[in-house]
């Protein structure tokens, strides 16, 4: 007996035949939107968490160094970003799977193994400049950073894995918000419109290291490879099918562009206010790019919205790496139903996030040290891109969604053009080592 | 959410528990040297070189072809896909004289070169099953297999167990020598596994994976549930089309209410609504609430009108009100009816018997009279009237609430009168619902999901 048998039988008599159907279905409340959430999303999640800590002091950086002169290659970067995302959407909807999983079915393990050690690699790169975020934050307030970041990594993993992290990462988002006076400064700080204009369409290159160093840095905190894990691991969980791909597509490239809309607005805001003063050595410095929006208060602002986007990034560069790491073994969600219950969950992250605190503490330039993984995060991205881009050009795994002729071309283009900018930058440092360079 | 979790679902195994389980498999099989010496390695033999009878290196191995089929337990290699010099071919389980860690030997000298083309039933072990998701319904858990032991068994080659265990994920990264060698530490008898995947399943339309079928059908609701959570979506939407409704919308009762809603998401309307339409009313309302009012609408279009009907009116309630976490099913007798001829109605509702704690007898306007606990019911002798039980002494009031009582209100209305339930009425006393104590526990005890990164982040 199927219960609509039964319960035309049993169940009471409703009023619903004489109440109009469609207001009824209707729920209270903003649901609707909250609907359209839940499918759109994930993609503008991922693509604004790179606007981290290490984002800001590298986009802060190059306004510094180079002014307006990197605008182009930004505009180059948003059309990166946005195929890579577009792609990690596509595979996500299409396949129901996560892309750790994905590269472990379709490649040897050995490849896994050098797809997630990369991963790794950059993430922990990061997590060391989320601390090193957090430490530059206080350190705008007086605070030595050794008093600061122990208890900070203790707090980020205590919250994590007691999961009340939910909470504190509302707090750590609301903080992160105070960016948003960079698009505000970037039109007080009266900039050269017309500048900024020629160096949006038109290249303006330099060929030096420092160009190419910068140049790097800025691919590896814009196009970092766990936005891609994340974007597609957000669809999936979502339960996206193909379906809801258009819903999805439009999500992933209107965050990638929102994103960078944001990071050439930070390097506009600079550029006008510090801009040629060569390399950026301090976040005091940094935090000059503010003073149009908030006078002497821009410090303070500074502070606040790094210390937001450090810790909001903290916890989640950690959590996704072991999580692709975990999704690729096959214990993604062991028998554990608590977070304290996956060792090798719970092993990772505590790994990063003891080692990302260690790197911070030690004495070196902070800005430096942000700057510096980001360089590692431009060496590494092209590992995983590459991954990215045969796996979205395989037919048997996307079927007719795989790469067209076209897609592929421009993909493997963006994904060459990167690769050897990568290439480019560690011959010449090789080079330099041998004395050579 | 006000009944996400079921009561059973609070009761996981201790992992502790399942871990000694899954140590106990694997000593199973593995207790024995000569088992051990045995059993070969796929994923060491993919790339191992194939010799013939007289020892000469003709070709390396690809891949290795095995027959599932309902009827065996453990499926026999078909043959073994050979790479020679640059072409691709397959070889028959009949040539092969012998397998071993270091490779293939022929039977005889020269090699029958034939195309490989797959038969109804055939996997390829490596491509298709190694590294993929699997369900091990010993252990009720996806597993991804690191590797795959093949054994003789009788005459033939037999795919007998895998490998889960992370040290043979290392052994494999190493150099190739250490490959080759099996490392069984954690491994779980094919017997108990359940392949899912594009072509362990699909594609051979005669291969039906009975045998495991009737073994994920006795599995519970909330087992089910949790391998439906964590398999890929290619591998739940096979699980699920591998259950009968009932089964699954059993154990789409007890999923976590987000994973929930992806999977009827991705499942597409027409079987969402099939499986929706399966639930228990209160928890169907509880998952449709959670979609859109589009996706909503799409699902109860397909639905049987009577069904959509009453899933509507539910759903017009807020979730947070005795309306919104009632279930609608109740069981009705008439005055005129006797203790005898109520309760062989009742065992007709046998599918509702954890909603049922009390039957319902009202006017003719349909007005509530009295809620007949099913106790007085075994209480009385059969032939007796349930007119004459509502004057019979002790008998309760009815206990009541308006649709709109908080779940504060209903559960102190619960624990002054030490009831187990209570009916939920309109403005004109009409009954509409049952709300039973454990729909308040449910509502009151903080959800409990399992980790998921993606999740950890909104």
């Amino acid at each position: 007996m199927t219960p609509a048998e039964t319960l035309a039988i049993e169940s009471p008599e409703t009023p619903a035949g004489r109440r109009p159907l469609a207001a009824l279905r209707r729920l209270p409340g903003g649901r609707r939107l909250l609907g359209y959430l839940a499918i759109a999303g994930p993609g503008l999640v991922a693509a604004n968490a790179g606007n981290d800590a290490a984002g800001i002091a590298t986009y802060s950086s190059a306004g510094s160094q180079f002014g307006y002169r990197t605008l182009f290659f930004m505009v180059l970067v948003t059309v990166a970003l946005v195929l890579v995302q577009e792609m990690a959407v596509r595979l996500g909807t299409f396949t129901g799977k996560g892309i750790a999983a994905l590269i472990r079915e379709q490649f040897s393990l050995r490849l896994t193994g050098l797809a997630l050690f990369c991963v790794l690699l950059a993430n922990t790169g990061l997590v060391v400049s989320e601390f090193a975020g957090i430490g530059a934050a206080f350190e705008l307030f007086g605070i030595s950073r050794y008093w600061v970041i122990p208890p900070a990594a203790v707090l980020i993993w205590g919250l994590v894995l007691f999961g009340s992290y939910r909470y504190a990462e509302r707090i750590f988002l609301i903080l992160s918000l105070a960016f948003f006076a960079y698009p505000i400064a970037a039109i007080l700080g009266h900039p050269h419109w017309s500048t900024i204009g020629s160096n949006l369409v038109l290249p303006h290159f330099l060929l030096s290291k420092d160009y190419l160093l910068l140049g790097v840095a800025l691919i590896g905190t814009t196009v970092s490879p766990y936005m891609q894990l994340y974007a597609a691991a957000g669809v999936v969980d979502r339960g996206a099918a193909p379906g809801n791909y258009r819903n999805a597509r439009l999500d992933a490239i209107s965050g990638a562009l929102f994103a960078c809309l944001v990071s050439i607005t930070i390097i506009i805001a600079t550029g006008a206010t510090i801009g040629g003063r060569g390399p950026l050595d301090s976040a005091k410095e940094a935090a000059e790019a503010l003073r149009p929006v908030a006078g002497n208060g821009a410090e303070a602002l500074f502070a606040i919205g790094l210390l937001g986007a450090s810790a909001l990034a903290g916890a989640v560069v950690p959590l996704s790496s072991s999580y692709a790491i975990s999704e690729a073994v096959g214990v993604e969600r062991s028998v554990s139903r608590r977070f304290a219950e996956a060792p090798l969950f719970l092993g990772l992250f505590t790994f990063q996030v003891v080692l990302g605190a260690a790197v911070a503490m030690t004495p070196v330039n902070l800005i430096s040290l942000l700057i510096g993984t980001q360089v590692l995060q431009g060496v590494v991205t092209p590992v995983v891109l590459i991954y990215l881009l045969i796996l979205s050009n395989r037919r048997e795994v996307l079927g007719a969604a795989a790469n067209g002729p076209a897609f592929r071309a421009v993909a493997t283009v963006v994904v060459g053009g990167i690769s050897a900018m990568s290439l480019l930058l560690l011959g010449s440092t090789v080079l330099g080592w041998l004395g050579i360079g | 959410m006000v009944s996400p979790t079921s009561p059973r679902r609070l009761v996981a195994p201790a992992a502790g528990a399942l871990r000694r389980r899954n140590a106990a498999r694997s000593n199973r099989l593995t207790t024995t040297r000569s088992v051990r010496q045995a059993i070969v390695s796929v994923a060491g033999l993919v790339g191992a070189p194939v010799a013939n009878q007289s020892g000469q290196r003709v070709g390396k191995v690809v891949d290795l072809v095995a027959r599932m089929h309902a009827d065996e337990r453990y499926p026999p290699l078909t043959g073994v896909l050979v790479q020679v010099g640059s072409r691709l071919s397959f070889l028959p389980a009949g040539s092969v004289a012998n397998i071993g860690h270091r490779g293939v030997g022929l039977r005889t000298a020269r090699l029958d070169l034939r195309d490989f083309s797959r038969r109804p039933g055939e996997v390829l072990l490596a491509k298709d099953v190694l590294d993929h998701q699997l369900v091990d319904i010993d252990g009720r858990q996806v597993i991804r297999a690191a590797d795959l032991y093949l054994a003789p068994v009788a005459d033939q080659f037999r795919l007998v167990g895998l490998d889960v265990s992370l040290a043979t994920l290392l052994r494999r990264i190493g150099p190739k020598r250490l490959r080759r060698r099996p490392t069984p530490e954690r491994v779980i008898d094919w017997d108990a596994v359940s392949p899912f995947g594009e072509d362990v399943t699909s594609s051979p339309a005669t291969v039906q994976l009975r045998r495991s079928d009737e073994q994920l059908r006795r599995l519970a609701p909330s087992d089910l549930a949790d391998l439906l959570e964590d398999l890929g979506r290619p591998g739940r939407q096979q699980l699920l089309s591998r259950l009968d409704a009932a089964t699954a919308a059993d154990a789409l009762e007890e999923m976590d209410p987000d994973e929930l809603e992806a999977l009827l998401r991705e499942a597409g309307p027409d079987q969402a609504a099939e499986l929706v339409a399966a639930m228990e009313p209160d928890e169907a309302v509880d998952a449709l609430r959670d979609l859109t009012t589009d996706e909503r609408e799409t699902i109860l279009d397909r639905m049987a009108d009577d069904t959509a009907d009453q899933l509507t009116a539910l759903l017009a309630y807020p979730e947070h009100t005795a309306g919104g976490f009632m279930t609608s099913v109740l069981a009705r007798a008439e005055l005129t009816e006797t203790v005898g001829e109520v309760e062989r109605k009742l065992a007709g509702l046998r599918e509702h018997r954890d909603q049922i704690d009390a039957v319902v007898l009202c006017d003719s306007d349909g007005a509530l009279l009295a809620d007949v606990p099913l106790f007085d019911l075994v209480a009385h002798p059969d032939g007796q009237l349930l007119a004459d039980l509502l004057v019979a002494e002790g008998h309760p009031e009815p206990l009541t609430v308006p649709p709109t009582a908080s779940v504060a209100e209903v559960a102190e209305q619960l624990v002054r009168t030490r009831r187990s339930s209570l009916l939920v009425v309109d403005e004109s006393c009409v009954p509409l619902g049952r709300i039973l104590a454990d729909d308040v526990l449910d509502a009151l005890l903080p959800e409990r999901g399992r980790l998921h990164f993606p999740r950890l982040l909104q």
